[in-house]
């Protein structure tokens, strides 16, 4: 070894010399007073069923009234690994985050120690966090140097797996809710039953009501009006319509319906009695198209100005009535 | 003939309807329907009981429309020449002949009611039927012609002994079988009992008006009427459904309680029925003051004209008033148009 390497060595020995002596100091200072430290802790949810490599956090804040200050060299070193009774526990202190803030009269710390687990079991085992241990100096004597415990927490480390045949209900920990079995496939299952049940009860709603997706929609009138919107405006396409409104008459009324027994229909249909004398009108120029050319019924509701138009609103109306709604009155000449 | 003609015509056969409704209450539909048989010059077959009017409203009718009136009971001893001509022995001594009811009027017989035509033998109803439907008869070397007469024929239903059933072919020859009934109306039934108008029919016929109508026009009338009243495309073709629906009521979906329908029918509607049929129902819509026949003309002469020419099979024979009327009226139901 040459001289300059041994002086080298002999500074960094005596530059650690401090710190050691510090750390082992700590442990024998005196504690701090009652008082001058307060804390407050925000610990971990979970204080079970960790494993290898789960990393654990705790936040301290703590608050220190002058003339007390924080030694900042006694704070955790991270890769320290903790001990208990000389034995290593097999969890390290990764990383700390500290922020101060200084008044006056006191200064405040915010410590957030992430611990990491190193070890496991094949059994569920104690272990804990902390305690760490700082020291304060009072900044008025430099001699008045005290101690400040973080107390330790409680956690345990569970094993990754159980071997051998295990009774469950005896390793159940008071602190673990019970054991849950996914039920993500039942329940998308139950989810795609009800779909499927919401569809097949519309389908037979729509099949049981006579394919008409709401009440009385779809019947013979409905279809009438539109078959009788398309009808062109000749003498061909007023006859297929005043055919189509007599077969939805007798759709309806689920027998023929004439002019004789259009009363027996109204009796039997109440929902018509509003248009009555428009049926009326319908009827007489059924007779005039079909029957009587030379017939020239009296027109109360226009049915000879334009029969085509009118009789789209004819069936407009008896669709409404079919419906259950009371249409409006139809205007002459409409 | 011009339409203020046919309006004429109108207004007398009106007139003749109220004057039979004022001494036959309670009867609306029969008059209509006998109206409407006399301008289509068809003989009717009156179905009813005992003593609910026929025999008045058929004097009530003559006496409107003019001409002789003869009458007939049927009985099981009855023999055709009782119809022709009566035998007996005169004051002198002598065999003498003098006619039978259908030849006492001649030709100006308009009226001839045959009472219980089912009571009669077979030969009496051949010898009428011919009558019927040529409206001659041979006598005494002699042709016989009743131009102007339209037979009335009553049938019992009710009682079954000794009578003779009128076949489907004698039955064919009727334009019409109208059932009298009873009125249902309280205060006709009170009317036809205590009111004392109507316990002397001979003085309640001479209350109507004689002669409104003139019998021995009528045959030309009717020819004229037939010609002016039209039936479209369409009526045409509806009554020929009606027709197809008579022989096979099943196609078109018409059933009868508690009826085999695959059994019922042996025979429809003949072509003579539908025929009568449209006459019947023109004369109904010239009535009504139409000049087209509408389904409406051929509803209210359906039954009537269609019922007593139906042929069923013999099982069904004793309901066959009820039957009839239920599957006509199914029928007109089923059957639309256009």
């Amino acid at each position: 070894m040459t001289k300059s390497i041994r002086k080298y060595a002999l500074l960094l020995l005596m530059c650690m010399a401090p710190i050691t002596v510090l750390a082992l100091d700590s442990q024998e200072l005196p504690d701090v007073k009652e008082g001058i430290v307060s804390i407050e802790t925000k610990e971990p949810v979970r204080l079970v069923g960790y494993t290898v490599g789960d990393v654990i956090e705790r936040e301290i804040t703590l608050t220190i009234k002058a003339p007390y200050k924080l030694i900042d060299t006694s704070l955790p070193i991270p890769g320290y690994e903790k001990r208990y009774k000389g034995q290593l526990i097999g969890i390290e202190l990764k990383s700390i985050n500290h922020v101060k803030e200084e008044s006056k009269n006191q200064t405040t710390h915010h410590i957030k120690l992430a611990y990491q687990v190193f070890t496991n079991n094949v059994v569920a085992k104690p272990a804990s966090l902390g305690p760490e241990y700082l020291n304060l100096i009072n900044t008025e004597d430099k001699d008045d140097l005290v101690k400040y415990r973080i107390p330790s927490l409680s956690i345990a480390i569970s094993p990754i797996a159980i071997f051998g045949q295990v009774k469950i209900e005896n390793n159940m920990s008071p602190f673990l809710g019970p054991l849950l079995i996914s039920d993500h496939k039942e329940i998308q299952t139950l989810e795609i039953s009800l779909v499927v049940l919401a569809l097949s009860l519309t389908g037979l709603l729509y099949i049981l009501g006579k394919r008409a997706w709401l009440p009385r929609m779809g019947r013979a009138f409905a279809r009438t009006y539109r078959a009788v919107r398309k009808t062109e405006n000749t003498e061909d396409g007023l006859k297929q319509a005043i055919s189509a409104l007599h077969q939805a008459f007798n759709t309806t009324a689920g027998m023929s319906v004439f002019n004789d027994n259009l009363s027996e229909f109204l009796h039997n249909h109440p929902d018509f009695h509003p248009i009555r004398p428009e049926i009326e009108e319908f009827f007489n120029l059924s007779r005039q198209v079909y029957f009587e050319p030379s017939f020239q019924p009296e027109s109360k509701y226009g049915v000879n100005n334009d029969p085509h138009k009118w009789l789209i609103n004819f069936t407009r109306h008896c669709r409404d009535c079919e419906r259950g709604l009371i249409p409006e009155p139809m205007k002459a000449g409409a | 003939m011009s339409d203020a003609q046919l309006a004429d015509w109108r207004n007398l056969a009106l007139t003749l309807e109220t004057e039979v409704n004022k001494v036959v209450v309670g009867q609306h539909t029969p008059i209509r329907l006998i109206t409407t048989s006399i301008f289509a010059r068809g003989h009717v077959l009156l179905e009813g009981d005992v003593g609910v009017g026929k025999t008045t409203l058929l004097r009530a009718f003559t006496r409107g429309i003019g001409g002789g009136y003869q009458r007939i009971e049927g009985t099981i001893d009855l023999m055709p020449n009782d119809l022709v001509y009566h035998t007996y022995l005169g004051e002198d001594g002598k065999p003498h002949v003098s006619p039978g009811p259908l030849l006492m009027s001649g030709e100006n017989l308009s009226v001839f009611f045959f009472n219980e035509i089912n009571r009669a033998r077979p030969q009496v109803h051949s010898l009428l039927l011919r009558v019927m439907a040529e409206r001659s008869l041979s006598a005494f070397n002699a042709e016989h012609y009743f131009p102007h007469m339209i037979v009335f024929a009553d049938r019992n239903q009710v009682e079954k002994e000794e009578t003779f059933e009128i076949p489907s072919a004698a039955r064919d020859r009727f334009m019409m079988e109208i059932p009298i009934v009873v009125p249902a109306d309280d205060d006709i039934m009170e009317a036809l009992v205590f009111d004392t108008r109507f316990h002397n029919v001979d003085a309640l016929v001479e209350t109507i008006k004689a002669d409104i109508l003139q019998f021995d026009e009528l045959n030309t009338f009717s020819g004229v009427l037939q010609n002016s009243i039209v039936a479209s495309e369409t009526l045409k073709k509806y009554a020929l459904n009606l027709w197809k629906a008579t022989k096979a009521p099943l196609d078109y979906g018409v059933k009868v309680s508690g009826v085999d329908m695959n059994r019922l029918v042996l025979s429809g509607a003949s072509p003579r029925g539908m025929s009568m049929m449209l006459r019947a129902a023109r004369v109904n819509a010239w009535l009504n003051n139409r000049s087209a026949v509408l389904p409406d003309d051929i509803h209210a002469v359906f039954h009537a004209t269609i019922a007593h020419r139906l042929v069923f099979s013999p099982v069904y024979e004793m309901r066959r008033t009820e039957i009839a009327r239920e599957m006509l009226t199914g029928i007109i139901n089923a059957v639309s148009a256009p």
